[in-house]
């Protein structure tokens, strides 16, 4: 449904129409408002990944589903975290094939206790394809990853305190992922709350431009995904 | 049944404890937290300031008086989870706190109390723990309402529920004038599980935390949607 469909039936105001209207609004404000935060500068360092950014952010509507990718219990790639998610982002094929062994279940009790630093190596190695985050097996991690950051994280950046890029980054990207496969408009509305965040605390986003430009594709393409 | 409000203001105190003091065989004091750790004198402005609102100011003034004249208003200068706060709490030896004020509470201080800290949650438990329940409710198109029940260490998964009432949102038509219309309900909901928890036979609903999600703040983009659903009616 484009933006002026769902406007014009938004009159006749059901909660379905009123939720897409309001998030097809915030895609187009997106569209136009998306350079603000990823400076010509960041989209320099995305080298060939820069023109499937641009077209993705700046584009029409769209939403390539990556949830049909997940075919296998648990995947591996062999480019890097980052890749993927911008592959996913900018709905380009990804590398990912089926993992010979799946990785030992992760100990929910002790990746609660990791510093930033270890959990961004945690995650981007457990997660190395990021679509395994779907999975039904890694719902408790999904939901922890999740609470970090709508608890911790958003506190952190709300009060100016100093925070892990990586680790913010990181936890945004795999949310988005796991969102269409969960169906369920937390994982969305967290992403919504984060880029509701003052500008200038998101500009520090900008350290890591391949993150950043893969969770604002990530972000584009759930504000058009019909299944909310 | 000795019972102790823990406000985060006198005229809430007052509100919520003149009504459960109607209650047979309940002895009611008010127990004032600085919540914020405010500056003495600003915390006295607010506490004035928020006395000159109360609609009754009269019955307001003649209760606090009455309150602090038989010793039961209990005024805590430390963070209620300080020692020396604690202290002062066992020494009130109550059986039942009722949550009223903005704070997170340590599991020593949930044990004060013989039975528990009671709290009116604003959603219904235990589909919708954490924030803005009211609002994700809205936008399901679940009930609203308010579920009382024993808190624990952990964010509305204490185990044991009162009572759930399901207050409809009527005439509300934003999500403040919802939030608010169910905050009001605190009152009287506290008298009313109050009274259950005393009668014959009565046993606790399970609060089976698997059964529902925790919530968080919800975003501006998705509460004005809340606001659009509101105003439209739609149930």
């Amino acid at each position: 449904m484009d933006l002026e469909t769902a406007r014009s039936k938004s009159a006749r105001a059901d909660r379905r129409t009123i939720l897409h209207t309001a998030l097809l609004e915030r895609r187009a404000a997106l569209r136009q408002g998306w350079l603000r935060l990823l400076t010509a500068e960041c989209l320099e360092n995305l080298n060939s990944a820069a023109e499937s950014v641009k077209s993705l952010l700046s584009g029409q509507d769209g939403f390539h589903d990556w949830t049909l990718a997940a075919s296998h219990p648990w995947m591996d790639s062999k480019a890097g975290l980052a890749e993927c998610l911008l592959a996913i982002g900018t709905g380009q094929p990804m590398g990912c094939w089926a993992a010979v062994v799946a990785p030992t279940p992760l100990s929910f009790a002790a990746f609660q206790q990791l510093s930033s630093k270890d959990r961004v190596e945690t995650l981007s190695l457990r997660y190395r394809c990021p679509l395994n985050i779907g999975g039904e097996g890694e719902s408790e991690m999904a939901e922890e990853l999740l609470r970090q950051l709508m608890v911790t994280d958003r506190a952190k950046l709300e009060t100016g305190a100093e925070f892990d890029v990586d680790d913010i980054l990181l936890k945004l990207n795999l949310v988005a992922v796991a969102a269409p496969f969960k169906r369920d408009l937390r994982f969305l509305d967290s992403l919504n709350y984060f880029y509701e965040l003052p500008h200038r605390s998101l500009c520090r986003l900008r350290r890591n431009p391949r993150l950043l430009a893969a969770w604002l594709c990530l972000y584009a393409q759930l504000l058009c995904a019909p299944d909310w | 049944m000795r019972v102790a409000v823990i406000s985060g203001s006198l005229a809430t105190g007052i509100r919520i404890a003149s009504e459960v003091e109607r209650l047979p065989g309940v002895e009611v004091l008010i127990v004032d937290c600085n919540v914020r750790m405010r500056s003495p004198l600003l915390r006295w402005l607010r506490e004035l300031a928020l006395a000159l609102q109360s609609v009754r100011r009269r019955g307001y003034v003649r209760k606090l008086w009455n309150y602090a004249r038989s010793g039961k208003l209990v005024i805590l200068a430390h963070s209620l989870n300080d020692r020396q706060s604690l202290e002062r709490l066992k020494s009130l030896e109550c059986d039942i706190g009722l949550h009223a004020a903005n704070l997170i509470y340590r599991q020593p201080t949930i044990d004060v109390f013989r039975l528990g800290i009671l709290n009116a949650h604003i959603g219904i438990l235990p589909e919708y723990r954490g924030r803005s329940v009211a609002e994700w409710s809205i936008l399901y198109g679940d009930p609203t309402g308010v579920t009382v029940f024993f808190i624990d260490s952990g964010i509305d998964t204490g185990s044991r529920i009162i009572l759930r009432e399901f207050i409809p949102p009527e005439d509300c038509r934003s999500v403040q004038s919802l939030k608010t219309m169910l905050f009001g309900f605190d009152a009287i909901l506290y008298r009313q599980a109050l009274e259950a928890l005393a009668s014959n036979g009565f046993r606790y609903s399970h609060n089976e935390v698997s059964r529902g999600k925790r919530y968080y703040v919800m975003s501006k983009i998705l509460s004005k949607s809340v606001d659009n659903i509101l105003k439209a009616g739609v149930r």
